[in-house]
């Protein structure tokens, strides 16, 4: 009898738990396809965050409320850089006497906004500024920065201004003279690194001085700038 | 259009590596950056590759465009936590035998130095680089690129 109760519980027992497991099977699926859906989305979300974040140059995370530098300009004007608002801006800091790394420096800049689309270029500045204001006057920067590209910019300023702006940025210069030289040929000793300024004038990204001859990533990263503004 | 500038730029290129009479190098890929006429120093760049058994040294060269030319090397220091650039100039830059030495932009490089006239793209410099041991010169025509062949 017992056995009988067992038997029928037993067969009773499943019908009623299948029942269950139905409801239980369909409560799972909802919810595991609610959170792969979420997963899904999370992961795409990230994905994209990752993509949107993986720059060429070395990102400021955050990116930095960039220095409003007041300098002069080639043409002998007053030079604030929120002028260029609204536009991609790339600068470095040399000076025109530098035979080997400035040159290279505006000549790979020069490859790369060459190389950007129109639509894309109207939207980018390139700036060159000047740690060497004693012999870097306005007109030796007209004559030496728009060589590379002509709508490049030069700019430089008092020594204090120089100054503050390099100090803003990091950068780091020193007249190096050898001794027993002529005092007016000297070298000037500087970090080489390039910013990139977005539209909306916050310093986003650095640049090495062994960077810059990649126009295709450097492209990229510029292009992505623009698009995220 | 295209390949009438390419063919041009070609003339330029030293396609066939100079392997000199006199001294035991070969020469390749050797140019000079054109600079505007405000600049009053520019760089020569070049492969050379030491095809002797014994070790040389580049200590110098001339050319008739500038005062001075000289072997510099290019220092890379850490100041406050960042790298910064210089250039200091060296009595000599060494070949091992067998091997290559590499002037590049960014790196070891000839400094030509009190330019007298303004290299510009296209045009071709001539340059006597002075080796040791002894005083072993050899003449090169180097072309004047705007930016670095690739």
């Amino acid at each position: 009898m017992s056995e009988t109760i067992s038997d029928h519980q037993r067969d009773v027992k499943p019908i009623v738990s299948s029942a269950g497991t139905n409801r239980r099977l369909l409560i799972t699926a909802v919810a595991l396809s609610l959170s792969l859906l979420v997963s899904f989305l999370f992961t795409r979300y990230s994905a994209y965050r990752t993509v949107q974040e993986n720059f060429y140059g070395q990102a400021l995370v955050p990116a930095k409320e960039a220095f409003d530098f007041n300098l002069v300009d080639q043409n002998g004007k007053p030079f604030r850089l929120s002028q260029l608002r609204g536009k991609a801006v790339l600068f470095c800091f040399g000076f025109t006497h530098c035979p080997n790394v400035c040159p290279t420096t505006l000549s790979d800049l020069a490859k790369v906004n060459r190389s950007l689309p129109e639509k894309d270029r109207r939207k980018v500045q390139v700036l060159f500024v000047s740690v060497d204001p004693e012999r870097d006057q306005p007109d030796v920067m007209k004559k030496y920065v728009p060589y590379f590209d002509e709508s490049f910019i030069g700019l430089t300023g008092t020594e204090a201004q120089i100054a503050e702006t390099a100090k803003a940025y990091g950068a780091f210069y020193e007249i190096a003279r050898d001794s027993g030289q002529d005092p007016d040929n000297y070298s000037v000793n500087h970090s080489a690194f390039t910013y990139l300024i977005t539209p909306s004038g916050k310093w986003k990204l650095i640049y090495n001085f062994d960077q810059l001859g990649d126009s295709k990533r450097m492209i990229q990263d510029i292009q992505q700038v623009l698009a995220e503004s | 259009m295209r390949i009438l500038l390419l063919a041009l730029v070609s003339l330029y290129l030293p396609i066939e590596p100079v392997l000199s009479q006199s001294v035991p190098v070969k020469v390749e890929r050797a140019w000079i950056q054109a600079v505007p006429s405000v600049s009053d120093a520019t760089a020569a760049y070049m492969k050379i590759t030491n095809l002797s058994a014994n070790p040389l040294k580049l200590t110098g060269a001339s050319s008739p465009i500038a005062t001075r030319v000289e072997p510099m090397i290019t220092t890379r220091k850490e100041h406050s936590g960042k790298e910064v650039i210089g250039m200091q100039s060296v009595a000599e830059l060494i070949i091992p035998a067998g091997n290559s030495l590499e002037l590049k932009p960014g790196g070891d490089h000839l400094m030509v130095m009190g330019l007298l006239a303004h290299p510009n793209e296209g045009d071709s410099v001539k340059l006597t680089v002075r080796f040791a041991p002894g005083d072993q010169k050899l003449d090169l025509e180097i072309p004047v690129f705007k930016e670095e062949p690739k």
